[in-house]
């Protein structure tokens, strides 16, 4: 069995991992290449990087990872930044409350799952499932994303999560969505989404730089053109993807759509309720 | 310190107790087929180049939060250039009883030019009882006969004769049957099996393996992914919804099911479609996860068409629910195919070596980027075939339309 | 046998069975409740609504009464209670010894043996398989119906799909509408059923009364019966229609023929079935050409090639004991798609002894069909349709699941159409207009309200047949089809579901 590390409460405190922690001031490196048991458990590395945080370090460097899953979940620490050099495993930064991760490479499946705030940025693609049931932060991927992605995420006062994808994202995008705003840019030109596009939205918003044809949504979806606040609001989503990746974006607002709820009741009718 | 003094209980991955019985060839009295979630890797040598087993093993081990301990197994293709033209079986034995009962059988049926044990490291921290695991090269007979029928082809005999011995012949259970390949596959985690077999001592052009995560023991080494019959083999991430559909098609077509897993009737549709009716790979993975009528009636007319025959004709091999499947053969050539349902609800990563030598298929990117740190990854799509072949190239993506290379 | 005075005595009146009672306080005495019984079972006596002896609760006073004041109560037992003999049972004498007649009756078996359907539970996706939401993502129901070629052929790596293979009817659902002929059913009733399968894109069964010149706007929607009257068989009939289908026998009657009486042979019926007006329209119980399964051969090929090959040739037969060899036979003699009906099926008139004692279950039917056909290698050639007293979406996914291709249902389209199932058909008096052939009954059905609510009902099912496939994790319906797996039994009798195949609740996968 491989060796693995199971806390024990909150103040648990063990040597796992020691030989990869340095830590300089409030900047800790957990370098996964020295980690004697290879590759590094993933529940090893996540309590290594909750000790660096109880230290009250203001940024973790990871280097060498190789598929270690569930890393920051729930992390809650404020102003803090996790840096990732290698291939996080699945569900980074589940249920992430406030920090900044930012991963140098591809991601995985299920990356944001249930994020409450905070931030994820990739180098690189991520896949299925992406920001599932997000309800505030906001998610920036470089390249593109896979299946069910966006799927429920969900807006409330203040807290709206929104999600920039440079490159494309397949079916079911934004399925079920009830809030927040998704906006995939098809850099790469080839076709930006897939089909069954916002299936059953009700609430929320979908813009997509590119072609999109009605076939492609699903129900509940329907397209527009956007009005000023929503161009309002794409320029600044196109500035922050700007602001993390450098690239070009082309901000010529009449190649943009918009994919919205066509109501919020979409279903009335379907049920009947005599008493047989 | 809590002391025990009854047996070492064996417990999975989270700790949960596992029935101590193990079954090795013999199926477990009561046996279900057993749904669960799991992990698949696989790597081919684009070149005909040989790759290690230790490169699949550590594909495979990384991602072993996918599995409970309960079950993995490795295929390694062009691993007998010696004796690529005579078939391998490998078999399990409980006992020497097993054995005799296969050889007996065996003899005067098929021609076996050499039998070998198949290497198993002495200790080891799965739990017994072990199998006795034997290997047969054989050459078909000229002459043959089965049940009166004399003219059947090579391979309809093997499948006649592999069948007969996992179905009737007690103890013993042939677990591949192919040419220039084999398959080490048992009831523990996926680095124990690794350890197991000396999986490193092997190369071979091509590998697929499999971990795997069921939801009930006991557990059974014959039992395991990758599940073969001749060439073909198949790991199986996911469960099939129409199996009681599907097993009635290949039931209906001679296959005798005797896994009774959801895995055993895709390793035979693949079988009865390819091999024996003939369908361009591209056609058969359609069949199995065919496009909805209504992207059907986007089509193009001749494509439109074909599909809607498909659908007709083939209902029956609709593979419903969810799956991703590495499906391995070694006739005509070592091809590696990648396929995952049509709504994509398991995960399916591809990979290419920087030198386009080597193309890899996987559940998670971090079981591609182990071995290959600089690999460019992609995502076949849903119900769209990646298709591979040693010597030749990457003949799909898996992004590519349906029928695009099939002539219409 | 009519019962003439002399035969009528006093001590051999049987006690009325319902009674249709007012409350006076709340009736404005409109009269449209005597106006419309068809059974004369209302009267106005003394400025007041009575009842008048007759009542059939075929339920038309309830329905049209502006203050809705009518009840109709069935009247308590009026014999003695008795453990073995029944009510029925001795009524059933009483009025044979009266009549010297064998019992008519019509709609489906009234015995109260319980539908197996009820005895079967239906399996759901949990944890190890996700369930699909049927409304926001697909679940296919496209259902084909035809001759399959089991296997596509492959020529120097290209798909060979035959010219010549005669094509299948795509149907949105899989669903069909039984055969209910013109005679039996109104003018206005069957116009509503054709034009309700034309919505939902589904075949309609013409039934053995021909297809009136009207009706042939619906042809491509309508499959045509050639039973063992051959009534209203021209040309037309046969080429101008979606699909025709040899009625052999009739589930509610087994080996039965059939017979409308000649006063409801009117113009438009003696026309439509081409036989002279007033006679007795009488199917015979065999056909007099098929005496044998090659003869069965016969006459499907004959009608292949009358409708040179372009139309699906099946056979309908009623489900008895030897039903899945028989649907093995059938399949070989060339029928491209099969129906069998099982013994609860209805029909506007048969002997009270046929149609409630003999026959088989569909569920058990449809279960040994199945099997026989998988066993022979032929289950992928051939379309299986199925019915017989399917009440509900429930019966018809668990006939799916048992191994039906299409659902075929009739008493329920009628019911949507506003039939109670009073079984009174047989005397053409259908207070609703749909079993009578009298003009001002059958003015009282709306073609196009009727169409509409068929359509409502059927639509529903659909949807309810979705949320069963995505509940089980299946996206198409084809993969429910013939999946005993999904189902279980938990009936009384565990050897039902040996013979059907279906294992016993408890037990689990593989």
């Amino acid at each position: 069995m491989k060796d693995v590390c199971k806390p024990k409460g909150h103040s648990h405190e063990c040597d796992c991992g020691k030989e990869c922690l340095s830590v300089i001031g409030d900047r800790a490196v957990i370098d996964l290449h020295l980690s004697p048991t290879q590759p590094m458990h993933y529940t090893t590395l996540n309590c290594v990087m909750r000790k660096a945080m109880r230290r009250g370090c203001l940024s973790i460097e990871l280097r060498g990872v190789m598929g270690q899953r569930y890393l920051a979940s729930t992390a809650s620490a404020p102003g803090l930044y996790i840096a990732v050099h290698g291939t996080p495993g699945n569900d980074l930064g589940a249920f992430l409350n406030g920090p900044t991760i930012e991963v140098f490479g591809n991601a995985q499946d299920m990356t944001g799952n249930t994020m409450n705030s905070g931030k994820i940025v990739v180098h690189g693609n991520a896949w299925d499932v992406t920001g599932l049931a997000a309800r505030g932060g906001q998610i920036l991927v470089k390249g593109d994303t896979g299946y069910r992605v966006g799927i429920h995420m969900k807006e409330f006062g203040e807290s709206r999560p929104t999600m920039v994808i440079g490159g494309t994202a397949k079916d079911y995008l934004g399925e079920y969505m009830a809030g927040g705003t998704i906006l995939v840019l098809g850099l790469n030109g080839i076709v930006p989404v897939g089909r069954s596009l916002g299936a059953g939205m009700h609430g929320g918003r979908i813009f997509v730089r590119g072609k999109v044809s009605p076939e492609q949504l699903g129900p509940g979806a329907a397209l527009s053109s956007l009005n000023p606040e929503d161009e309002k609001e794409v320029r600044m989503l196109i500035s922050d993807f700007v602001k993390a990746f450098g690239t070009d974006v082309p901000d010529d607002m009449s190649e943009y759509v918009k994919i919205a709820p066509s109501s919020s009741r979409p279903f009335s009718g379907y049920y009947d309720k005599t008493n047989v | 310190m809590i002391e025990r003094t009854d047996r070492k209980e064996r417990t999975d991955r989270l700790g949960m107790p596992v029935r101590a019985d193990n079954y090795t060839a013999s199926r477990p009295p009561g046996w279900q087929g057993q749904p669960g979630g799991c992990g698949i890797a696989s790597c081919i040598s684009l070149k005909g180049e040989k790759i290690g087993g230790d490169r699949i093993a550590r594909m495979l081990t990384i991602m072993e939060e996918r599995e409970n301990g309960l079950g993995a197994g490795y295929a390694c293709y062009g691993l007998f250039p010696e004796r690529r033209d005579q078939y391998c079986l490998q078999f399990f034995f409980d006992d020497e009883e097993g054995k005799c009962n296969a050889e007996e059988f065996l003899d005067g049926r098929l021609n076996i030019a050499h039998d070998e044990k198949v290497f198993t490291r002495d200790r080891s921290t799965i739990s017994p009882p072990y199998p006795m695991v034997w290997r047969y090269f054989a050459d078909v007979p000229d002459h043959r006969e089965w049940r009166g029928e004399r003219d059947l082809g090579e391979e309809d005999y093997m499948v006649e004769i592999v069948q007969h011995i996992n179905e009737k012949i007690p103890k013993a259970f042939c677990v591949s049957s192919g040419k220039d390949m084999a398959v080490f596959k048992g009831n523990g985690y996926s680095y124990e099996i690794a350890e197991l077999y000396e999986i490193e001592r092997y190369s071979g052009t091509m590998w697929l393996s499999h971990s795997r995560f069921p939801t009930n023991s006991p557990a059974w080494w014959a039992g395991a992914h990758p599940l073969s019959l001749l060439d073909w083999g198949v790991c199986h991430n996911g469960e099939i919804t129409s199996y009681g559909v599907n097993r009635k098609l290949v039931e209906m077509n001679g296959y005798r099911c005797t896994v009774l897993t959801d895995t055993e009737v895709v390793t035979y549709l693949w079988d009865l479609l390819v091999r024996r009716n003939r369908l361009p790979l591209e056609v058969a993975a359609f069949v199995m996860a065919p496009s909805t009528f209504q992207e059907i009636s986007l089509m193009p007319p001749a494509e439109r068409r074909l599909a809607e025959w498909l659908r007709i004709t083939y209902k029956e091999a609709f593979l419903n629910g969810p799956f991703s499947i590495i499906v391995g053969r070694s006739q005509p050539d070592i091809s590696l195919i990648a396929l995952a349902d049509r709504k994509k609800l398991r995960p399916m990563i591809a990979g290419l070596s920087p030198d386009e030598g080597v193309a890899y298929c996987a559940s998670e990117e971090s079981a591609i980027r182990i071995v290959e740190p600089d690999a460019r990854t992609w995502a076949p799509g849903a119900g769209n075939p990646f298709i591979a072949v040693a010597g030749k190239g990457i003949l799909r993506r898996g992004t590519e339309p349906s029928f695009q290379g099939v002539s219409l | 046998m009519s019962d003439t005075p002399s035969t009528k005595r006093l001590d051999h009146r049987l006690p009325e069975r319902f009674v249709p009672t007012i409350n006076y306080d709340l009736c404005r005495v409109c009269r449209r409740c005597v106006n419309d019984c068809s059974y004369q079972a209302l009267e106005f006596r003394e400025s007041k609504v009575v009842s008048s002896g007759g009542c059939v609760a075929c339920g038309r006073c309830i329905a049209v009464c502006p203050a809705n004041c009518i009840e109709v109560r069935p009247v308590p037992p009026q014999f003695a209670p008795h453990g073995n003999w029944s009510e029925r049972s001795r009524r059933s004498i009483l009025a044979q010894a009266s009549s010297g007649g064998v019992l008519l009756s019509s709609c489906g078996a009234d015995d109260e043996h319980p539908a197996i359907f009820d005895d079967l539970l239906l399996d759901a996706a949990q944890v190890t398989n996700p369930s699909i939401d049927p409304l926001r993502e697909p679940v296919e129901t496209v259902t084909y119906l035809g001759r399959r070629p089991g296997r596509l052929e492959v020529c120097d790596g290209k798909v060979m799909i035959r010219e010549d293979d005669t094509p299948l009817i795509r149907m949105d659902m899989p669903l069909m509408f039984g055969h209910i002929s013109l005679g039996s059913i109104s003018y206005n009733a069957q116009k509503a059923l054709f034009m309700a399968a034309k919505e939902l894109n589904i075949v309609a069964g013409s039934g053995e009364g021909g297809l009136h010149p009207d009706f042939y706007q619906y042809a491509d929607r309508i499959c045509s019966e050639v039973a063992s009257g051959r009534f209203g068989i021209k040309p037309e009939y046969l080429k101008g229609v979606a699909a025709v289908e040899i009625k052999i026998g009739q589930g509610a009657k087994p080996g039965h023929g059939g017979h409308l009486p000649g006063e409801k042979v009117t113009t438009m019926i003696s026309e439509t079935r081409m036989i002279p007006r007033g006679t007795d329209a009488l199917s015979p119980y065999p056909h007099h050409d098929i005496y044998s399964i090659e003869d069965l051969a016969q006459l499907i090929s004959v009608l292949k090639e009358s409708t040179e090959y372009r139309l699906p040739v099946g056979v309908k037969i009623a489900a008895v004991h030897n039903v899945g060899a028989i649907a093995s036979g059938l399949v070989r003699a060339g029928a491209d798609f099969l129906t069998v009906d099982g013994y609860k099926g209805g029909t506007g008139a048969a002997p009270r002894v046929i149609r409630d004692h003999a026959g088989l279950p569909v569920e058990v039917a449809i279960a040994a069909v199945d099997k026989r056909l998988t066993q022979e290698g032929l289950r992928n050639r051939v379309t299986v349709c199925a019915g017989g007293g399917i009440r509900s979406s429930a019966d018809m996914i668990k006939a799916l699941a048992l191994g039906a291709d299409v659902v075929m249902v009739s008493t329920s389209a009628m019911i949507a159409m506003g039939c109670r199932v009073c079984q009174q058909c047989h005397r053409g008096l259908c207070s609703w207009g749909i079993a009578t052939q009298r003009d001002d009954l059958t003015a009282r059905l709306d073609s196009n309200v009727a169409a509409a609510r068929i359509v409502h009902l059927f639509r529903a099912w659909n949807e309810e047949l979705k949320e069963v496939l995505g509940a089980m994790g299946i996206d198409a319906v084809e993969s429910l089809v013939g999946n005993r797996d999904r189902l279980r039994y938990r009936g009384p009798n565990p050897k039902i579901a040996e013979v059907m195949n279906v294992k016993h609740i408890g037990e689990g996968w593989g």
